[in-house]
């Protein structure tokens, strides 16, 4: 057990509350970082798919887990960024800010999405949502100039300053770092002001505004940041598929975003994390379940989304804490060992009140 | 410090066929603890809807604090003139910690922008240590030292009473609107609220305009009391004239 | 001429959606539970009356109520094992769950019955009643009466039985209906049950037309925006959701170019909700505080 003894505000406000995150955080940088050194081309590709997932991830969990307004459409943000910065790079742009001008542009359509979300509350914003991602579908689809319709549009391969990015390792650690400046920013954010009335406006809208939270630019800026973060791995999903096309982006990618930020674990960024490592090497998993499984329960078309269902089931009865609510509670466990009670982690028996009336 | 601080004019307001509050018109001098009285029904959380602008007030009333007409202001922009207040059933924050909630009593006092927030700088992390420093002073005026990193969603009832206030002291209110500070409190903790209304009051400075049913705490805290019934307005004075008003026994008896 | 034909098969989809749209209604009424798997229980429903009436052979009718007795055992189960867990948990949980659920039946149907679609003729197939030069099929006009039907029953239930009035308290403060003695649980497993057999008849009805396969449940999300349109949480705007979206959709089929058709009930939804959030029928109040 760790007693921390503190003498400094400045000790709550800082990333790292003590030694031993540091330490250990540093660590598990260090193995990422070698990461290449030890992995082969393919599992370094899937690294940086996960890296980007978690990019897009932390978007939707700023969105869905700390602002509590929930997205079934997200995907049409990794779309609208992954045409934006091909467009841009094939304009001319360099490398860098073609990524930026794409996340600026889809924050700014986040923020047009979030405008009405004032006046809708849970399920209709949800439902508007999946509109809003059908109506961007339409619009990829038929804007032909730009996007190439159904044909697509071929992404051109990442360099910078004559520096080629497109290979696995430096592919890689692009991600990496950028998903690192994801977090931190993140991080910055929710140890903010803003990140406290995104918080509130979830728990209580009425008192959020006695406390003088703007409730519609509040919920604007939570809109523009996810979409922002989303596009930025969007732009970065154009290049590791290589090439664009609007069956990319599904309602099935929206449901798997929401996917990895439940399962992982809500309200946390280490489990968007842990849900882009699931999300990232679920695929795998399936493919050599597929392989064990007799061929009339292996070879049914519907059996990947199937299993996401399964597992999402599965996951919101029995542990709606997410992997990284498993993860602190096996911690805990070593860390009381043996004063460990499982009752800490009793989930209360809620009785449900009707949200009509708001 | 004498002069009135707040001042409603003709106010009116109406849910589908009931009147709530009807031509009610009432003056708060400031530094005083002004309690408003009744029976079930009598519209009093209303007023502080009203003043807080969670409801409009219909008709021609006026509402005046310090010299400024905020009878149209938006319901965010109430904090920002420092006016504060709590809710009968407490509305905090579930799933925030005792101290985030309180930090978020700070929000009106924010001087920073998003895109400094983004990038954390120095005068971001200084402002949140300055933050921090008010929050532990009202920790302190609160006894809330324990309850610190609690989730909000595990406390008992007392306590969440306490957060909300405390939250609202946050604000640094000019006017703190209390509704109903002692309902669902044992008498000890009745007694606690009488001495940190005075705390606040005097220390803190605040005006108070307090909904109330604990004739005992109206008493000793109060400078003036109003009495409500059916929306309208019965009688306004001090503790002693209006608790042995005959009107108002019989507002609350029945005649 | 054109006008009528075009507003019949509008009513006759717009009936799809609003049965749909209802069960959804229905469960939201009930529970506030928001259940996204709705279209794929008409979907399972429409594969039980293919197999009761083509693979094991019971005459039409039989199989309709055989399929609504087993799809209402079907809707109780799903309640028991993956919902009545979720009770008093956040909306958002309970709406992914649902989808979760939607993808699940949608592997299961097809590893059961195989995604090559399959038909159910109904004693009605092929034929027409001719009403002022205009052909409305039997299968229409059967869509159309047992919405009719449907509707007016449920209704009636909610409005003069007891049950259906306990069901409206669970749904707005579980526990003041415990202490008022209601049976939450057991309320709660009916109306999944009534749920699951109207989505059972919605694709019983419209198997005929469309044909049966894992993925027609999608009809689903369209049913979705007809309820939110007509105002989640009313009957009456679940039927008049879904007739608005049916006509209308079939009018734009006409009238602009093709493909744009599909995203009528998405743009009338984001309609809705700029211009009037509640829906039609309004049922949501402000809370006093």
């Amino acid at each position: 057990m760790r007693f921390l003894f503190k003498t400094d505000y400045r000790q709550d406000v800082r990333l790292f509350r003590h030694n031993g995150q540091r330490f250990w955080y540093g660590l598990l940088l260090l193995l990422v970082l070698l990461a290449p050194l030890a992995l082969s081309d393919f599992y370094l590709g899937e690294l940086a798919l996960v890296c980007i997932y978690a990019i897009a991830g932390i978007g939707l969990m700023l969105l869905v887990g700390y602002t509590g307004l929930v997205s079934l459409g997200h995907a049409a943000f990794l779309a609208i960024g992954a045409y934006a910065h091909t467009w841009f790079i094939s304009h001319g742009w360099p490398f860098p800010l073609a990524l930026l001008k794409a996340s600026l542009i889809t924050a700014l359509v986040g923020a047009v999405v979030g405008l009405p979300a004032m006046r809708m509350t849970g399920i209709y914003l949800a439902i508007a949502t999946l509109a809003f991602a059908a109506i961007v579908d339409q619009v990829i689809t038929r804007w032909e100039s730009v996007t190439g319709g159904f044909r697509g549009m071929l992404v051109p391969k990442a360099q910078f300053l004559g520096v080629d990015l497109s290979g696995s390792v430096a592919f890689y650690f692009l991600c990496l770092l950028l998903l690192l400046g994801c977090m931190v920013f993140a991080l910055n954010i929710l140890r903010s002001p803003t990140g406290r009335a995104m918080n509130a406006v979830r728990d209580s809208e009425i008192s959020a505004q006695s406390m003088g939270i703007h409730l519609a630019r509040t919920k604007s800026v939570a809109f523009a940041l996810s979409a922002g973060f989303t596009g930025l791995a969007g732009g970065l999903l154009a290049h590791r598929l290589g090439y664009l096309a609007p069956d990319a982006f599904t309602v099935l990618l929206s449901i798997q975003l929401l996917l990895m930020v439940v399962v992982g674990g809500l309200g946390s960024l280490h489990g968007v994390i842990f849900g882009a490592l699931f999300l990232g090497l679920l695929p795998q998993a399936i493919a050599m379940l597929r392989d064990a499984l007799p061929p009339a329960l292996g070879q049914v078309p519907g059996l990947e989304p199937g299993i996401f269902g399964l597992i999402l089931i599965l996951f919101l009865v029995y542990e709606p804490l997410g992997i990284y609510g498993r993860w602190l509670k096996i911690r805990q466990y070593f860390e009381l060992f043996p004063l460990y009670r499982k009752a800490t982690w009793k989930r209360q028996k809620s009785y449900l009140r009707t949200e009509r009336m708001r | 410090m004498k002069g009135v601080l707040f001042k409603a004019e003709n106010l009116n307001l109406s849910f589908g066929g009931v009147q709530a509050v009807r031509d009610l018109s009432f003056e708060v001098e400031r530094g005083e603890v002004f309690s408003i009285i009744g029976p079930n029904g009598a519209g009093k959380t209303t007023v502080l809807n009203l003043i807080s602008r969670l409801y409009d007030v219909e008709g021609g009333g006026r509402m005046i604090f310090d010299g400024e007409d905020i009878t149209r202001i938006a319901p965010h922009d109430v904090a920002r003139r420092r006016i504060a207040r709590t809710f009968q059933n407490t509305e905090l924050f579930e799933h925030e910690t005792v101290l985030r909630n309180l930090l978020i009593g700070r929000h009106v006092h924010r001087s920073s922008h998003l895109l400094s927030e983004l990038f954390f700088t120095p005068r971001v992390a200084r402002q949140e240590v300055d933050f921090r420093k008010i929050a532990e002073d009202v920790i302190d005026l609160l006894d809330l030292q324990h309850y610190r990193n609690q989730v909000i969603g595990h406390l008992p009832y007392g306590i969440r009473k306490m957060v909300e206030v405390g939250r609202a002291l946050c604000i640094q209110p000019r006017l703190l609107l209390l509704d109903e500070p002692s309902s669902g409190l044992n008498p000890e903790e009745t007694e606690d609220v009488a001495f940190w209304i005075e705390d606040i009051n005097q220390d803190f400075g605040a005006t108070i305009i307090m909904v109330e049913h604990n004739m005992k705490l109206v008493s000793a805290t109060s400078s003036r009391v109003m009495a409500m019934a059916d929306g309208a307005m019965l009688t306004v004075g001090e503790p002693a004239a209006v608790q042995s008003s005959p009107e108002v026994a019989r507002a609350y008896l029945g005649s | 001429m054109e006008f009528t034909q075009l507003l019949i098969s509008g009513i006759s989809q717009g009936c799809v959606y609003g049965l749909i749209a209802l069960g959804f209604v229905l469960i939201y009424k009930a529970t506030e539970m928001v259940n996204f798997a709705q279209g794929d229980l008409m979907m399972l429903g429409a594969y039980f009356a293919y197999t009761f009436v083509h693979i094991l052979n019971f005459p039409f009718v039989w199989g309709l109520l055989a399929t609504m007795a087993t799809m209402a055992a079907v809707g109780a189960l799903i309640e028991r094992t993956v919902l009545r867990p979720m009770i008093g948990e956040p909306p958002f949980a309970v709406l992914m769950i649902t989808i979760g659920l939607g993808f699940l039946l949608r592997a299961i149907a097809g590893a059961v019955w195989g995604s090559e679609p399959k038909s159910i003729t109904s004693p009605l197939a092929g034929g027409v009643v001719r009403v002022d030069g205009v052909a409305i099929g039997y299968e229409n006009i059967a869509i159309i009466g047992g919405t009719l039907i449907l509707s007016l029953l449920l209704f009636a239930f909610f409005r003069f039985t007891r049950m259906g009035m306990a069901m409206q308290a669970a749904s707005q403060n579980q526990l003041a209906a415990y202490y008022c003695g209601i049976p939450v649980k057991r309320v709660y497993s009916i109306v999944w049950a009534l749920s699951a057999a109207i989505a059972a008849t919605a694709g019983v009805l419209v198997a005929p037309i469309t044909l049966v396969d894992p993925m027609m449940g999608f009809v689903g999300i369209k049913a979705f925006a007809a309820a939110i349109v007509g105002g989640f949480g009313s009957l009456q705007g679940a039927m008049a959701g879904g007739l608005l979206i049916g006509i209308v959709e079939q009018f734009a089929g006409l009238y602009l170019p093709t493909g744009f058709s599909d995203t009528t009930a998405y743009v009338l939804l984001l309609l809705m909700l700029f211009v009037r959030p509640e829906g039609l029928f309004a049922t949501m109040q402000r809370k006093k505080v």
